[in-house]
């Protein structure tokens, strides 16, 4: 009886007309084809992570884990001297994102609130560079870089970072032109300078966007692998990104030491994502509003 | 000195002021810009012209490596060919499968936000993870998805090492991306307004008609702006070559980015791959420069008048 009494409260909080409910339906169908078409690789992946060496073959192919084999994981972490890597990525991405937050802030206030000569300029040149095949810097950048010996150092990698990204300076640029003037107004009236007015009263109102530009920064620094390779030849200094590709390309290693390992690389930037999603997704949705101006 | 004066000095005190303080925060765009943007360009035009091996001199060659490159050099024709092959075979699909999904993701139902959370999960695996992962994939005799096909009793293939199925592949592997062009499509999706839909609804509109005659024209400028750096990241591409292919087989991957990263780092030919760079800048700002004047026509803006 009670689960009637239910039912029929459901139907009238949702009143879906016949037609609209099968709709729905084949929308979920489809929704679940394409779901787990996408997360099959991983899947695979979990799966192939888990086995004993002598059935990491059979046929066909398990796509549910049915043994849990966790030792693959030290053992891979010790093959491809994990721990190492991962302070090496670490390192580099903590770096990287305090240099683009320094740099980019100041370049973005600069642009949407200091008056100086030439402003206009500048924002064009940032945002025209944008358009800038990477690899016409990457070669020059490289001879420099390497005229100056920093080959072998963290520094290639490091010191753009605090040069500001454009598209991070145009993501916060526009947010500052979309806080009122009378904030700062109100602020220089009691006599606080650029400085204040820009870590005091404008950071707290932008946090979302600092946030999209953390985001993407760590996952730029945690995936590239070109910067790296070009910069960093000696083992030691070799971070996940390097680390997982020759561990793949290793003669003797075998397929569930390679997912293992692999798993471990893409697994603190899939907790990252879990725990801030919404911010992964604003910094692309930012693209669709530049879009419609 | 009257007053008016006395203020107007005033004034262009406080401007210059203002100008030393806006270069001070200018300071890491004015120097990345000169170190990363103009002392490359500068630099890259110089060495084009130029044979140079990273020691010593370089030597000035003038339009050679030009000449050699379109009349002699036998890999550059099939290093374009297989740079266009892959943006036409992965651009449009991953435009069209980003705008499917944002489609079926847009509707407020019970779960929908997990679906997103699932197809936008591949974004944001490093692309190296990713690759080797789908490396192992393709793999001919032991990976998944020939395992899949047949166990579904269809053809399988050689995939990564088959010179007309390894575009396929990448193809698919780019498909698989697709999270990230979905997300943009979606919150344009979003900003259509709803008594569009609910007009056309009253005029007997079906679903079709809808999509059509409302969704694709509203979307044109989210279209055309996923297509502009859909072309100018597709033409960039060199990761699966670096990473998968090595280029190969038989050079059906041998991208431009990856042919200029080999010649510079491998062969240690920089002024020839200079030279190469500005035949990647030179496609892209054409291409970019097409798009901008054909899409003229076609793309709606609201704020028109």
């Amino acid at each position: 009886m009670a689960g009637n009494k239910q039912k029929i409260t459901d139907r009238v909080r949702h009143p879906l007309n016949r037609a609209e409910r099968s709709s729905r339906i084949v929308r979920y169908v489809i929704l679940c084809i394409f779901a787990v078409t996408m997360i099959l690789p991983l899947l695979w992946m979990v799966t192939m992570s888990l086995k004993k060496n002598d059935t990491i073959f059979v046929y066909p192919p398990d796509i549910l884990p049915r043994e849990f084999n966790w030792s693959n994981y030290p053992i891979a972490m010790a093959q491809m001297h994990f721990n190492k890597s991962f302070a090496v990525t670490l390192f580099i991405t903590v770096m990287s994102v305090i240099g683009q937050l320094l740099s980019c802030t100041l370049v973005g206030y600069a642009i949407s609130r200091i008056k100086f000569p030439g402003r206009k300029i500048w924002f064009y040149l940032i945002v025209g560079s944008m358009m800038l095949p990477g690899m016409v810097g990457t070669i020059p950048t490289f001879m420099l870089f390497s005229k100056l010996k920093l080959i072998n150092t963290f520094w290639p990698l490091i010191i753009p970072a605090f040069l500001g990204a454009p598209f991070y300076t145009f993501l916060l640029r526009q947010s500052f032109m979309g806080i009122p003037r009378f904030f700062d107004e109100a602020a220089r009236i009691d006599g606080a300078g650029h400085l204040t007015i820009l870590y005091k009263i404008l950071l707290p109102m932008v946090k979302p966007t600092l946030m999209v530009i953390v985001i993407m920064a760590m996952q730029g620094s945690w995936n590239d692998y070109l910067g790296p390779l070009l910069y960093l030849h000696k083992q030691n200094l070799w971070p996940l990104s390097i680390a997982i590709k020759q561990f793949s390309s290793q003669y003797a290693v075998s397929w569930n030491l390679f997912m293992a390992g692999d798993l471990l690389y893409i697994l603190p930037i899939l907790i990252v994502f879990l725990l801030l999603q919404k911010y992964f997704m604003s910094g692309l949705g930012s693209l669709n509003s530049a879009a419609l101006k | 000195m009257t007053n008016s004066q006395l203020l107007k000095s005033g004034s262009r005190q406080r401007r210059l002021k203002e100008g030393i303080i806006g270069y001070l925060f200018m300071l890491p765009t004015v120097i990345g810009f000169t170190v990363f943007i103009i002392y490359p360009l500068i630099s890259s035009a110089y060495y084009a012209l130029t044979e140079y091996s990273g020691f010593g001199k370089a030597e000035f060659v003038g339009l050679d490596n030009f000449k050699w490159m379109f009349t002699k050099d036998p890999t550059f024709i099939k290093t374009i060919q297989a740079t266009l092959l892959y943006v036409v075979y992965t651009v449009p699909a991953v435009l069209i499968f980003g705008l499917l999904l944002a489609v079926l993701l847009n509707k407020t139902m019970p779960g929908i936000k997990l679906f997103r959370t699932i197809y936008y999960l591949p974004v944001v695996v490093p692309a190296i993870a990713s690759l080797v992962l789908w490396k192992f994939i393709f793999n001919p005799d032991h990976g998944l998805f020939n395992g899949i096909l047949a166990s579904l009793k269809l053809p399988t293939s050689r995939w990564l090492e088959s010179e007309s199925a390894v575009l396929p592949a990448l193809t698919i592997i780019a498909i698989w991306g697709c999270g990230g062009q979905m997300i943009v499509f979606l919150s344009g999706l979003q900003s259509v307004p709803a008594e569009l839909y609910e007009a056309a609804a009253i005029d007997g509109a079906n679903s079709l008609n809808k999509f059509f005659h409302i969704t694709i024209p509203m979307m044109t400028p989210v279209l055309f702006l996923q297509l502009i750096t859909g072309l100018i990241g597709g033409f960039q591409v060199i990761n699966p070559a670096l990473i998968v292919t090595s280029g190969g087989p038989n050079l059906k991957t041998n991208f431009l980015n990856y042919q200029i990263y080999m010649s510079a780092f491998d062969k240690r030919e920089y002024g020839y791959a200079m030279a190469l760079v500005w035949v990647l800048f030179v496609i892209i700002m054409a291409f970019t420069v097409v798009v901008f004047k054909v899409s003229n026509s076609y793309v709606y803006y609201e704020a028109e008048e």
